[in-house]
């Protein structure tokens, strides 16, 4: 066998070497794709995600408060849990946290809802902490307050009502 | 329109106001329904069956009461908030004692019936109220989530039931 040939049949394993290293690289590259997509995605609808996940909590306890205020109204201070006041409270802020929550899934004027929601966490954490102390309720709501907190200087925001 | 520096436009002004009077008839049905809901009884000062009397010391014989002068109600199993029923009394379970945090319930046996004492704990108890026919003593916990800590925030969905031995609930 000359020396030119066997040259040619070393190389020959090398460029089949070759090969699943190309495919290896190129199911990287499509991976890795995949990947900056999802980063992509994840980056761009993440507000609206934390949007509309704060909007859910808002409706939930807006509309638990105003169809049966009187389970709630043990949160009132200084007031009695029978009491028509309490009522009247419970019922006051039910209908704050259901048009807060309508404004914040909708996207009108954000980051105004989110700073008042951002408020109204504020007065319960504090009347939450003064009646009970530091909780896991009260940092559960420390939480929520974040996301408010985060939405109030948000301008990245996907699927808005305007107009 | 611009609020604080925040533009509303028409569509999105019309959806408040949609969403502002929703809340508003929602607030008119709560507020008609605010006297519905869970038991009363004990926590928030329901009618007593009657008032315990002074003199009586826990285990002492009086004779024979007087028949009770109300019927026992409905069977605790038959009402809506029964799976929210946790008996305290006698014998508390983990979840009993867990459903009746933040209260304090005092129950003594008392001739054929029961004395229940029951309020919120820090705060002063109201008098013990008689049940002739008394036999158990269960909270109404609807959700447990709003206790913590020792401490219940949400006293509006608690109750208690005290039935008879059948289980027909006599306040």
């Amino acid at each position: 066998m000359s020396s030119s040939t066997r040259r040619a049949q070393d190389r020959a394993p090398r460029a089949q070497d070759r090969a699943p290293r190309a495919q290896a690289a190129a199911r990287a590259g499509a991976a890795g794709g995949l990947a900056g997509r999802i980063r992509g995605a994840a980056a761009g609808w993440a507000p609206t995600l934390g949007r509309v996940m704060l909007g859910l909590v808002l409706a939930w306890f807006g509309y638990h408060e105003l169809v049966a205020p009187q389970l709630w109204t043990g949160y009132v201070p200084l007031a009695g849990t029978t009491s028509a006041v309490a009522v009247a409270l419970v019922l006051a802020h039910g209908w704050v946290l259901l048009v807060l929550a309508v404004a914040i899934i909708a996207g009108i004027a954000l980051r105004l809802a989110a700073a008042v929601a951002a408020l109204l966490l504020v007065e319960i954490i504090i009347s939450l902490t003064v009646t009970g102390g530091l909780t896991d309720l009260t940092l559960r709501d420390v939480g929520v307050l974040g996301l408010a907190l985060a939405l109030t200087g948000e301008t990245r925001q996907r699927a808005v009502l305007t107009g | 329109m611009r609020i604080a520096g925040e533009s509303i436009g028409a569509r999105g002004g019309a959806l408040l106001a949609i969403a502002s009077v929703a809340g508003i008839l929602l607030g008119m049905h709560g507020w008609s329904m605010r006297h519905h809901g869970l038991p009363a009884a004990g926590l928030t000062g329901g009618t007593p069956a009657a008032s315990a009397p002074a003199s009586a010391a826990p285990g002492a014989t009086q004779g024979p009461r007087p028949p009770a002068t109300r019927a026992a109600g409905p069977k605790l199993s038959s009402q809506s908030y029964a799976a929210y029923a946790f008996q305290v009394w006698p014998a508390a379970s983990s979840a009993a004692r867990a459903a009746a945090t933040g209260l304090v319930i005092r129950v003594s046996r008392q001739g054929p019936g029961i004395s229940v004492r029951a309020g919120v704990a820090g705060q002063p108890l109201p008098a013990a109220t008689y049940y002739p026919a008394g036999a158990k003593v269960y909270v109404i916990e609807a959700s447990m989530g709003d206790d913590a800590g020792g401490a219940d925030y949400n006293l509006g969905d608690d109750g208690l039931v005290v039935t008879d031995a059948q289980g027909r609930i006599v306040q």
